[in-house]
């Protein structure tokens, strides 16, 4: 019998392990040494300037090597006119590796410029700067500056929407379904604006072998899985420990707010660091305005249960506080690939939310989600935020 | 909170800062060319100040005239022979760091500087150890079947002779006039062939001085201009001549894309005969503006002692490598035995 059982395993053993080895062959014959099946040509290097920064007398060019090859960076021009310089901590890139070139250069405020960079095979490589303004110091005043500027986008606006809280504790069932709808329908916007920002970034700053679109894709999909799978223990956990269920799906709501808001204080200390005054300007302005509907969304599930006003200041900190963190690392280290990351996860994030609102929508009793007031507050929802992006 | 505000800056401490850590310790200071000075543990990246590695000599080049394997003909002329090599497989290190595929004539761009005097017959063997056809296509009087435009020569081993008698007096290029041509001649196949007047010109300091860029990333516009193909060389290592001591340049501008080029010189004007065809000079100049294959020479002495700067007044190429220096030193002998080059 025993026998019997160890002859069984080892089968099944051996049977799992036999088409693996199958699929090691066939790598090594496609990929191994010697094999020639997929020898497509010379791989060419590439390089992404990630970033330009203009400090005193210099210009720095963040560049990172995103080719399939090893590269060597070996001049710097600035305006397509050959200027020494220093690479640190040295030429040489393995791949994904990344270096700074120190270009000693007297560069004017305001002005455009385009740097470009040399590899050894003579390939150059640029990028263009709309106009040069000293890079940020990451000074005590500047964080300070930074932290006021995210209170003002994240906190205060959450909070003021957080406000319209007794108002939804008094209204009917289905005027209460139309606003967790809306909440869904706000949520839902906010989601496609991240992936838009986060494509957009990685078109302009990310190397294609990052394959842009698909990190994003890819970003999303994980974010929203992990933070689904993790959502579903804390409202088993709520369940189990007597937190309210409408405080867990708050606190969610608050996460994936604060994701969302950690995203657009990046985008504000990039473009503070960047130097683009008006565009920072017009984005400190629509973020605090439409992240007052960020408010609404926490204070809609959490009309149903007991007022708690301490745990709701601390949901619209945990929704709001990340636009400061986000402004620091914007403003001080930014990098491309962080803010794309950033984005996605904000949106996977927000997804999570708006499955979790719906899910409860059903629970609440409109079991296909289809009755006029969730069908009008998701539309209502989807058009507010439209309309108020483009007022801004 | 504390989980979000980890994942926030452990992510974006692995992004930002995936490989900038190993730290280098010795510092190094250099100046720039405008004077800036920076401090640095990294590598110093600059065509200027690093010491050039590459394997062709610009100073061997400037003062280098083939005159060939000479005989005379039972009629009493004179007969030149030399022996031509193409090959298109050679990388060069063309700048610090900076390696590309030429296409040479006997190893070198410019390929060799073929001298002879009016009426001297040339016997040019032809050899092309290319992948592709090649010819040798001289400007200047000879038979059309001498043109090197519709006899191509076969690669690997391919053989043509070109016969023909040298003329007209002045200065000359030959280059490869295969199809498509911008190609052969940006990858460096040319040279400059010199034709001296039977009477000889003046006693002088010569030099060849051939214009040239290289579009290293082939999007058909230069990466780099200089004289004689090595960008910054003779900012680097400066021309010695002497005082009071008659200077002639023959210059050929073999720039492709670009318009125009040009040669300016500091501190002094020189006599230019355009082409090199006349024995008298057309114009008393520091400046003149070259097109595709126009070429000439340039006579001159300076004065004063020093260093003098010549380059292109078209300002985008002097400052992507055509600029050189003249060290003009005092020499009271006139002596020509002074080591030339360094
Ligand atoms: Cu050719």
């Amino acid at each position: 019998m025993e026998l019997n059982n160890n002859t069984s395993r080892v089968k099944v053993i051996a049977s799992g392990i036999i088409p693996f080895a199958f699929v090691i062959i066939m790598m090594a014959y496609i990929f191994g040494p010697g094999s020639d099946l997929l020898d497509f040509g010379i791989p060419l290097p590439e390089i992404t300037i990630e970033k330009i920064d203009f400090v005193d007398s210099e210009i720095q060019a963040t560049v990172r090597n995103t080719g399939p090859i090893p590269v060597e960076v070996v001049m710097a021009d600035v305006n397509d006119r050959i200027h020494p310089a220093a690479v640190e901590p040295d030429g040489f890139l393995e791949r994904y590796e990344a270096a700074l070139v120190r270009i000693p250069f007297e560069w004017n405020e305001a002005e455009p410029y385009i740097i470009g960079i040399t590899v050894g095979d003579g390939t150059r490589f640029e990028k263009e700067i709309e106009a040069a303004a000293p890079a940020l110091q990451p000074t005590l005043d500047l964080a300070v500056f930074f932290a006021i500027i995210g209170t003002y986008v994240g906190i205060i606006p959450v909070m003021i929407g957080l406000l319209w809280l007794p108002f939804i504790k008094k209204i009917s069932k289905s005027k209460y379904h139309f606003f967790l709808a809306l909440t869904a329908g706000l949520l839902l916007f906010l989601a496609f604006d991240s992936i838009e920002e986060a494509i957009e970034v990685s078109d302009e700053s990310l190397a294609g072998s990052f394959n842009g679109s698909l990190l994003v894709a890819t970003a999303v999909v994980l974010s929203f899985l992990g933070l689904y799978y993790s959502g579903e223990k804390l409202v088993q956990r709520a369940n189990s420990s007597k937190l309210a269920k409408p405080v867990a799906i708050a606190l969610m709501i608050s996460i994936g707010i604060g994701l969302h808001n950690f995203g657009e204080g990046l985008a504000i200390g990039a473009a503070v660091g960047m130097g683009s005054i008006a565009f920072s300007t017009f984005l400190i302005v629509g973020f605090a305005l439409h992240n007052t509907t960020e408010g609404i969304a926490i204070a809609a599930p959490m009309s149903r249960g007991k007022l708690m006003i301490g745990k709701l200041a601390a949901m619209g900190m945990i929704a709001g506080a990340p636009a400061i963190f986000g402004a620091w690392i914007g403003g001080f280290v930014y990098s491309p690939f962080t803010s794309v990351i950033f984005l996605a996860i904000g949106a996977g994030a927000i997804f999570q939310v708006i499955v979790v609102l719906m899910k409860w929508l059903r629970e609440e009793g409109d079991r296909n989600l289809s009755s006029a007031s969730v069908a009008s507050g998701f539309a209502v929802g989807m058009l507010v935020m439209y309309l108020t992006s483009i007022l801004v | 909170m504390i989980l979000l505000v980890s994942i926030t800056v452990g992510l974006s401490l692995i992004a930002v800062f995936p490989t900038i850590s190993e730290a280098q310790s010795e510092q190094k200071t250099f100046v720039t060319h405008s004077g800036a000075v920076i401090t640095t543990s990294g590598d110093v990246i600059d065509p200027l100040y690093t010491v050039s590695t590459v394997d062709f000599d610009p100073d061997e080049f400037l003062r280098n005239f083939e005159y060939g394997r000479v005989s005379t003909s039972e009629t009493g002329q004179t007969i030149r022979e030399y022996t031509i090599i193409a090959e298109d497989d050679k990388i060069q290190e063309i700048s610090p760091g900076v390696f590309y595929n030429v296409w040479t004539f006997n190893g070198t761009v410019p390929g060799p500087t073929i001298r002879a005097t009016e009426g001297d017959l040339l016997r040019i063997h032809f050899i092309n150890n290319g992948s592709k056809e090649h010819t040798m296509h001289f400007h200047g009087i000879h038979p059309a079947g001498m043109d090197g435009v519709f006899e191509p020569v076969g690669g690997n081993g391919g053989q043509f002779v070109y016969e023909f008698e040298a003329g007209p007096v002045g200065v000359h290029p030959y280059h490869c006039h295969v199809m498509p041509l911008e190609e052969h001649i940006v990858h460096g196949l040319y040279g400059v062939f010199i034709v001296d007047p039977k009477e000889g010109r003046a006693p002088a300091d010569e030099m060849v001085m051939v214009l040239n860029g290289l579009d290293t990333d082939f999007d058909t516009e230069n990466n780099f201009y200089a004289a004689n193909t090595i960008p910054f060389y003779y900012q680097h290592h400066p021309i010695q001549i002497n005082t009071h001591e008659l200077i002639r340049v023959y210059v050929v501008n073999m720039v492709e894309f670009d318009p125009i080029n040009n040669l300016h010189l500091h501190g002094n004007l020189y006599k230019y005969y355009p082409t090199g065809t006349d024995v008298v000079p057309s114009f008393y100049t520091d400046m003149i503006t070259l097109s595709q294959t126009e070429r000439g020479i340039m006579e001159f002495e300076y004065e004063y002692p020093g260093k003098y700067l010549f380059h292109a007044h078209k300002v985008e190429f002097s400052e992507k490598g055509w600029v050189g220096i003249f060290l003009v030193q005092d020499n009271p002998n006139n002596s020509q035995e002074l080591d030339y080059g360094t």
